[in-house]
């Protein structure tokens, strides 16, 4: 069992940083991005690619989560202007169903063009033990790099002045710009941030199980399902629903199997949403 | 007297006002003459109005009443499933199995509605409870073997000797379905329910304040689309006579209802019809473009969503009123 609950903590660092991706384009703009997913499963694609290519893994996954991010930065500076120029509910509807065509856009390319692509790292390396539970390098090492990054990102957002100036913008748009923070440019920089990051999850993953080209809808599904119950806008209320997320995940399937633990995580949401829309670590109001 | 006189005055009006679904009707009941011969246009024109009838039910619950129901497949497949499981498995008569399934989702789609009004959700959380709601759905479908058959689906042996499995007398089944749904659609929205609907549809607090109640007509509004779907859903699994966790999934039916209304026009009554017409046509074409078939899809709703927001055609139209008005007053106003 602590060997479940151990992989469970090294997936739900990955859901969690799935979900800070989803989550901060959220609160920055009100789009809830709905090609996250096909966006990681890209920067995955275009990893393994660059390997068959010759490029050895470490740089072929930079490549790999750069040009997810540059997709992210595409998508904000073409697609998401016309949304932005939109308020309330109006932005967000329009949001929610331009990110959904466009992840059918970014999936159905891919399938057609690479059809049994797939990425799948093999972390070479003797079997590590911890807590008396031998783990695989692959998850070790995808769980250090999930660490530090989101250590990174929490040090960024307290102590940088850019990090403070996303924040402010989150929180209230026009002060922002009251004090000469340029929401657009703070959009933008998120948004690759937020894809790049979907890359790095894609690749992470690869380290323990492959990342089929057809992923994208199920990782879209559970960062949607992060972000929810950790609270739209909420970084840190993502990688803790993360976390548990993660845990509940491997537990369920390994006690019950994979379609009831797909369904106790979408009611994990639902559930969320009626009783605390705020999330785990929101305020509530 | 007085009586008369408004009475013969309002004919002409209730008339004017269901007439395009007569003439709806009309064109609709010709296609067969041509296509009966041919069974691939056949079920294509099936299609149609199984579409169309997907898209009268998502218009009442989102054109009507503005609330993002995400699971127009999985309310028409509880209706589906559950007339095949009720059917064949429970050994319930057809028409009571198709009932019971229909109310099932009925309720199930009024739960939901019920839900957002109460805890206030706006149009983004109840979009993600009812996706919640669908995929749920579809995993239930694929993890209950026993009940749904997994991922080999159900043959449906119910009604095989109904007027369903006739591909002619199926086309007016499901064409009677679709022009009762415009009937109720256009009832609606000529009756003070429909006046409560454009209310809250514009401003929620306003009528709110005005003393309508936006909960009761949001409920109003899912109860009949969900009602609506969840009939669609069991006749279209009596019609085809096999049901898999393909026949109602959400990139299936909810994406192309969506792209659909996007194109005729979102919450105009003839809109999902001629939508549904168009859509499946193109569909059936773009089938051999395989995988791309999906991009067209994303490209259409990004640039439906993008371009015209009240839909296509709608705009066409305000295009052809106003080059029309501008040739009949050169003057302009």
């Amino acid at each position: 069992m602590t060997a479940v609950i151990l992989d469970g903590l090294v997936l739900g660092l990955q859901f969690g940083l799935l979900g800070v991706g989803m989550t901060l384009v959220y609160g920055l703009g009100g789009v809830l991005n709905l090609a996250h997913g096909q966006i990681a499963v890209f920067g995955a694609i275009v990893t393994s690619l660059a390997m068959t290519s010759g490029a050895r893994a470490f740089w072929a996954a930079l490549i790999g989560v750069a040009f997810a991010g540059l997709v992210g930065l595409l998508l904000d500076r073409t697609l998401m202007r016309p949304v932005y120029r939109r308020e309330g509910e109006e932005r967000v509807l329009l949001g929610l169903l331009l990110t959904l065509g466009v992840g059918f856009v970014i999936e159905g390319l891919l399938v057609w063009r690479y059809p049994i692509q797939q990425l799948s790292l093999n972390i070479g390396g003797s079997a590590v033990e911890i807590l008396g539970v031998r783990m695989r390098t692959g998850s070790l090492l995808a769980s250090v790099i999930s660490v530090a990054v989101a250590v990174v990102l929490v040090l960024f957002f307290r102590y940088t002045s850019l990090g403070k100036a996303v924040r402010s913008v989150i929180q209230d748009e026009v002060g922002a710009r009251l004090v000469g923070v340029n929401p657009n440019a703070v959009r933008s920089l998120i948004f690759f941030v937020s894809a790049a990051l979907a890359g790095l999850v894609a690749v992470t993953r690869s380290m323990t199980s492959p990342i089929l080209v057809t992923a994208g809808v199920n990782l879209t599904i559970l960062a949607l399902i992060v972000t929810v119950v950790g609270g739209l806008g909420s970084v840190s209320g993502a990688f803790l629903a993360g976390l548990l997320l993660g845990v509940v995940h491997t537990v369920s399937s390994f006690l019950i199997g994979s379609y009831i633990t797909t369904i106790v995580l979408l009611a994990a949401a639902a559930l969320t949403i009626v009783l605390r829309p705020a999330g785990l670590l929101g305020r509530p109001g | 007297m007085m009586a008369s006189k408004t009475g013969a005055r309002r004919r002409p009006a209730l008339l004017a006002a269901y007439l395009p679904v007569v003439v709806a009707a009309a064109l609709l009941a010709l296609p067969p003459i041509w296509l009966s011969d041919s069974r691939l246009w056949m079920r294509i024109a099936i299609g149609w109005l199984v579409f169309a009838a997907y898209g009268i039910a998502f218009n009442v619950i989102f054109g009507s009443t503005g609330q993002l129901f995400l699971c127009i497949g999985a309310l028409a497949g509880i209706g589906g499933y559950g007339t095949v499981i009720l059917a064949d498995q429970v050994g319930i008569p057809a028409l009571p199995a198709v009932l019971l399934a229909t109310l099932t989702s009925c309720l199930l789609g009024s739960a939901l509605s019920w839900v957002a009004v109460r805890r206030s959700l706006g149009v983004i959380f109840t979009g993600i409870v009812t996706l919640t709601f669908s995929l749920s759905f579809s995993n239930l479908v694929l993890g209950q073997r026993g009940l749904t058959g997994g991922e080999t689906g159900l043959l449906v042996s119910t009604g095989s000797a109904s007027l369903l499995r006739n591909r002619l007398s199926a086309y007016y089944i499901f064409l009677a379905l679709v022009v009762v749904f415009l009937a109720v659609f256009r009832f609606l929205q000529r009756s003070h329910i429909g006046w409560a609907f454009r209310a809250l549809r514009d401003d929620e607090v306003a009528a709110g304040l005005a003393g309508i109640d936006v909960a009761r007509f949001r409920v109003i509004g899912g109860m009949i689309g969900s009602a609506m779907l969840g009939l669609t859903g069991s006749l279209f699994a009596v019609y085809e006579g096999f049901i898999g966790p393909t026949t109602y999934d959400f990139a299936g039916i909810d994406i192309r209802v969506i792209v659909m209304l996007a194109f005729g026009g979102i919450g105009t009554l003839l809109g999902p019809v001629i939508g549904a017409v168009f859509f499946r046509v193109l569909d059936e074409y773009l089938i051999e473009f395989g995988q791309l078939r999906e991009v067209v899809y994303g490209v259409l709703i990004v640039a439906l969503f993008l371009g015209f927001r009240r839909g296509l055609l709608p705009s066409v139209q305000n295009l052809f009123a106003r080059v029309l008005r501008s040739r009949s007053n050169p003057k302009g106003d």
